[in-house]
Formats: structure tokens, C-alpha cells, sequence
């Protein structure tokens, strides 16, 4: 077992005409599931591709626990790694394939046999173990690449992107087997993935990236709930945060602050399911709308467009609300304070107790 | 409907009925050969052809008996198998290295790889000549080391275009799995380009089997081959070639490639695209 420690570690492509990474130090925490979110192109494969040892970075360092692992190989780094793709070997069994990695190993037969037996029944993979790999769809064949993976007992596992690739009809299922599956794990495991619902799923912690750094690291629901910046909030979520711009609508902004605005905040935000609407008339500290297009979100919700002069404001209602329907009605919105955010100049989260005071 | 169903029907015999035609035409010289070898001399003479003829083994019986024609067979044996096989050998790293090392100028070494199968053969068996005299070359080892070399540029080029087509994560997958890359090579990758080996020990095999001129020229008697029997059993009779024997010999001279062809044409298809197989990822 160890945490995976990166101080000062970049990485350029192209002579630095390209910076994938730049200058992170972070800790990936010892047995902990840590899901690297971002946009594609934002470096989490080119970070990953690090960590196992695929790519030498520029820059900074790489530890296993106390070990200075940056210009080891990879295959002296004893990790596990499961690929975009489904990488299985053609003409092997799933009992042959899952096997591989652990003929490098020096350990009796019976051992490694076991050890396969343990992976299989652990990824569900039972009725297959005889199969030849290469006729199973593509979310068995990815499971027995992850179960490829684990059989080594690595104490690092590395997943890029392992859904992806797979036929939307399994997703699901995979999704559920590998939440299983990291459940029982006491591995350090890292998983970059693009999709918002697949890191919320599995992760205990998320590491938000933009253009090669770390935006916000943090457990789902603190991410979700108390993004530190504009694009946390604006990247989670479906849709993201609404944001207020305090300069071109600064009632608006103080209405949802429930007074004035603190010095120093540049735009207030909140989630859609956080907007409460009122059909009922005027109310106090509520901000007067139209109601425009409405449209059923999944979930069975409604997401609604509240339009205030050039402000439009994302909420969504019960599918069962009776405002939901009434295109073009007036209505009152507002959203608990605890609900909001409010972000600087820099676009980085302010401390609404300490920025009143 | 049922016209319809009839004119697809009509169509299809036809277009077999023409695949079938061209086909034999291109068959006939080899059928020739085969029947011929079973023939007497006034029947392989005879105008028109005959088709229906008393079959004879005497001519295969010559070939046998013949001295000289076993020593062909064994010359063509192993220098073909056995020139082919080191090309693979050599071959396979070095198409793997081309595949995953895109070092300056690879696709320009590649072309120039190449163009050295372009060259031909008469206009290159006087300068290899004066270099293997030159080095004192001729002979087993020589003729050995020409076809070796001059089977090394197709097999690496049919070998990269299979290895480009098996995704690296493969060889990543491996790697992480604390694999070194000569155990990628031989163990992640050299399965999965099965066909493409396949593919270029035939091609060269045939080639090797098959070549005349720089075994005439730069060949000495240890390495006669087939073709070169033959030629010298044409050239030497004048006008009074044995047609039965040259029959007989050409017929199974042709026994090892028929059968390579034949048990292995979807490889040979295969290589022909080059590596349009990809591995599964």
C-alpha cells in the first residue's frame, strides 16, 4: 500500500510549444479511489501516463509512498493499469489472459491459480473463465482487464478512461461492477474519466483539472456542493451552476446575498435544483421572472429557463410542480443562502461570513 | 418478384461461368506441365494436344534416377527455407522497432528498405557479382546471405504493417505488468501478427524457391537450384529437348509452392493488404 505523492510535476510536449501539466503537487491518499475529472485535453491521461512511468515528465517529482519513483521503468513500478480500450490478448482464455501478468512473478503454480480464481469470482466472471477472450463483448472483455489488473495485487491501479470504449448497453453494468469492486479494494486507485456521473459513482475523491493543473480537489459531494471556483461549478452538474454577474446585475445579486454585496465578489452562483419558484405573487428577497422554454430533464425533472432582463437563470422543478407548465407566467425565484456561492475577480470562491466582515 | 430472383440467378451463373473461364486460362500452362510429365515424348508433341493419353511414370522415373536433379531439390530446400526463416528472425525486431520507435526519417529508411526489392535482378547481378567475388562470396554461404538479405526488406515491410495495426496499449499493458520489451515483442505482439509472418515466409519462400539468375551467375555447384536444372537441361539439349523430363521436373518443382498456396492463400491474401488485420483493442 503507499499514497502517491506528486511535488512540482510538469510536463511539456513539442520543445514546451505544448504544456499538458503544469507544476501540480498533490497526494493521492493511501487505499483511496481518486477519479481524475476534466475536459478532454486537459492532461488527466498525460498525469496518469506519468504516474505508471509511459511518459517521463519535464518537471518535478513522482512518489510511491517514501519512494522516488520518477525515472523508474514502468515495469519496476508494480502497479496495475486498465486502458481506454479493452486490451485483451487474442487466442487466450479469460483465465489465460487475467493469468499473464502473473507469469512474471515468481510464485508457485497452485498460488497463481488461486489468485486468478479469487479475481474472476470477485469481477463475476464465472461463467466465462474458459471463454476465449476475443468472442466476449467488449464490457466483459474490459472486465478482464481490470480483473487483469487486480490479479497482480498491485498496490496502485491505474484506470484511464475504462468505460468509455464500451458498448453503451453494458455501461451500466460495468459502472456498477467496478463500484463493487473499488468497495473491497484497499488499493490506491486513480481513474480519469471525462464523465461527471462516473467519478461522483466511484470516487472518494475527485481532482478537478483545467488546462493541466488541479482546479479543486475534493469528496463528490464537497466539490459538488462548495465548488472553489467559477469552472467547479460550472463543469458539475447537468446543467452547471448558474452565476450572477454582480456588475451587470447587481440587484439581482444582492437579492440572492440577501442584502449587499460583500466587497470584493465579482458573481454569485447556484445549482438549478437549488432555485425555489413561487407562482404566488411578490415575495420577499425574491427576484421576479418570466417563465420561459421548459424542457424535461432526466430524472424526470423539469429544467426551466427564468429570463429577468438579460439574465437567464437555469432551475429545475419537480416533474409534478404547477408552475412548470405555464410558459410565459410571472414568478418569483430565490435560493437559500447557504445554497450560494460567491466568487472573486480571479473567479476562485469567497468565504461569504469572512467577506461580510 | 420471380423475375426479378431469375435475372440475379442468370447473372450470377454467368459471372462465375467467366471467373471459372479466366481462371483455367491461366491454369492451362500449368495443366500442360502436369499432363505432360505423364506423357511419352510423341505424346506430349502430338498437334492437336492430346487430352485423353496412356499416363507413364517413366519420366518421373528419370528425374529420379537422374544424378544431379535430387541435389537441386536439396540446394532449393534449404536455401529457401532456411534463408527465410533467419529473414523472419531479423525481421520481426526490426519491423517492431520501426513500428514503436518513430525516430527521424523512418518512413524514407522504410522506402529505402524497400527499393532495394525494386532493383532488378539483371541490372543488380553485375556489381553483386564483383562483390562477391570480391569478398569471396560465392558459394553456400554467399547464395545463403543474398536470399537471407534479399528477404529482409518485404518481410520487414509486411511485419511493420501488421505491428502498426496492434495498438500499443497492448505493449503498455504488458509493460505495466512489469514485462520487458523483448517479452512484449515475443509474447504480446508476435501472436497477434501470426498471419503477417505467415504471409512473408511465403512470399519469400517462393521467391527464394523460385530464383534463377543470381544462382546461375553467383551460385557454384553446391548451390544449384531447381530452376537452375532446368534451364541447363534446356540449354544444354539444343534442339532436342526432353520434354517429358523438363515436364516431370517442372511438375514437382511446382509441389512445394502449389501446397504453400493452398493451405495458406488467406494469409497470402492478407499480406497482399498488408496488415489490414489490426488487433482487437
Amino acid at each position: 500500500m503507499a499514497d502517491i505523492r506528486l511535488v512540482g510535476l510538469g510536463k511539456e510536449f513539442d520543445a514546451g510549444g505544448v504544456v499538458a501539466v503544469r507544476d501540480l503537487t498533490l497526494t493521492f491518499r493511501e487505499g483511496s479511489t481518486t477519479c481524475l475529472l476534466g475536459p478532454s485535453g486537459c492532461g488527466k491521461t498525460t498525469l496518469m501516463r506519468m504516474i505508471a512511468g509511459l511518459e517521463v515528465p519535464t518537471t518535478g517529482k513522482i512518489f510511491f509512498g517514501d519512494e522516488d519513483v520518477t525515472r523508474l521503468e514502468t515495469s519496476k513500478r508494480n502497479l496495475g493499469m486498465v486502458f481506454q480500450y479493452p486490451v485483451v490478448y487474442r487466442g487466450a482464455t479469460v483465465r489465460e489472459d487475467i493469468g499473464l501478468p502473473l507469469r512474471v512473478e515468481k510464485l508457485p503454480a497452485a498460488h497463481k491459480a488461486a489468485r486468478v480464481d479469487e479475481v474472476i469470482a470477485l469481477l463475476g466472471l464465472e461463467e466465462y473463465a474458459n471463454h476465449p477472450v476475443d468472442k466476449l463483448n467488449s464490457a466483459t472483455r474490459q472486465k478482464v482487464a481490470v480483473a487483469r489488473a487486480v490479479a497482480r495485487q498491485a498496490p496502485i491501479i491505474l484506470f484511464d478512461e475504462p468505460i468509455t470504449n464500451v458498448d453503451p448497453d453494458f455501461k451500466l453494468q460495468l459502472k456498477r461492477t467496478l463500484r463493487e469492486l473499488f468497495s473491497r479494494l484497499n488499493q490506491t486507485i486513480i481513474y480519469v474519466t471525462h464523465d461527471q456521473t462516473e467519478a461522483m459513482t466511484l470516487a472518494d475523491d475527485i481532482a478537478l483539472m483545467r488546462d493541466g493543473s488541479i482546479e479543486q480537489m475534493a469528496p463528490p459531494r464537497d466539490l459538488y456542493g462548495r465548488p472553489e471556483s467559477v469552472f467547479a461549478g460550472w463543469f458539475l452538474g447537468n446543467p452547471g451552476m448558474n452565476f450572477v454577474p454582480v456588475e451587470s446585475q447587481p440587484a439581482v445579486a444582492a437579492a440572492v446575498l440577501g442584502g449587499a454585496v460583500p466587497d470584493g465578489v465579482t458573481a454569485v452562483g447556484f445549482r438549478p435544483e437549488d432555485v425555489l419558484i413561487s407562482s404566488g405573487g411578490p415575495q420577499r428577497g425574491a427576484v421576479e421572472a418570466t417563465l420561459g422554454h421548459v424542457s424535461l430533464a432526466t430524472g424526470g425533472q423539469h429544467l426551466a429557463r427564468l429570463l429577468h432582463a438579460d439574465l437567464v437563470v437555469k432551475a429545475k422543478l419537480p416533474w409534478d410542480s404547477p408552475v412548470a407548465t405555464t410558459r410565459g407566467s410571472q414568478v418569483w425565484w430565490s435560493v437559500p443562502l447557504e445554497k450560494v456561492r460567491a466568487f472573486d475577480r480571479h473567479e476562485r470562491a469567497v468565504n461569504l461570513v469572512s467577506a461580510e466582515q | 418478384m420471380v423475375s426479378t430472383r431469375q435475372t440475379t440467378s442468370g447473372r450470377r451463373i454467368g459471372y462465375y461461368t467467366a471467373l471459372w473461364a479466366v481462371a483455367l486460362i491461366f491454369f492451362l500452362p500449368v495443366l500442360w506441365i502436369m499432363m505432360a510429365a505423364f506423357k511419352s515424348n510423341d505424346d506430349i508433341l502430338s498437334v492437336p494436344p492430346k487430352l485423353a493419353f496412356s499416363p507413364t511414370l517413366d519420366n518421373v522415373s528419370r528425374v529420379l534416377e537422374e544424378s544431379s536433379t535430387i541435389p537441386y531439390f536439396i540446394n532449393s530446400a534449404w536455401l529457401a527455407l532456411g534463408s527465410v526463416v533467419v529473414a523472419i528472425l531479423v525481421s520481426l525486431p526490426a519491423a517492431y522497432a520501426f513500428s514503436r520507435w518513430k525516430f527521424p526519417f523512418t518512413n524514407f529508411l522504410m522506402f529505402l528498405l524497400l527499393s532495394t526489392r525494386m532493383v532488378p535482378a539483371t541490372a543488380a547481378v553485375v556489381p553483386m557479382f564483383q562483390m562477391f567475388n570480391a569478398f569471396g562470396l560465392r558459394g553456400r554461404f554467399g547464395m545463403f546471405i543474398l536470399y537471407t538479405s534479399f528477404s529482409i526488406p518485404f518481410s520487414v515491410w509486411i511485419l511493420k504493417g501488421f505491428i502498426d495495426g496492434v495498438s500499443e496499449r497492448f505493449d503498455e499493458t504488458a509493460i505495466v505488468n512489469g514485462a520487458g520489451r523483448v517479452h512484449v515483442m515475443l509474447k504480446v505482439v508476435l501472436p497477434q501478427v501470426k498471419p503477417g509472418i505467415i504471409a512473408a515466409f511465403i512470399f519469400n519462400l517462393i521467391f527464394a524457391w523460385n530464383e534463377y539468375i543470381f544462382n546461375f551467375v553467383l551460385g557454384d555447384p553446391n548451390t544449384q537450384n531447381i530452376p537452375f536444372g532446368m534451364s541447363v537441361n534446356l540449354l544444354s539439349a539444343g534442339g532436342n529437348v526432353d520434354w517429358g523430363f523438363v515436364a516431370a521436373l517442372s511438375s514437382m518443382y511446382l509441389v512445394l509452392p502449389m501446397m504453400m498456396i493452398f493451405f495458406f492463400q488467406r494469409y497470402l491474401l492478407v499480406g497482399m493488404t498488408f496488415g489490414t488485420v489490426r488487433g482487437d483493442v
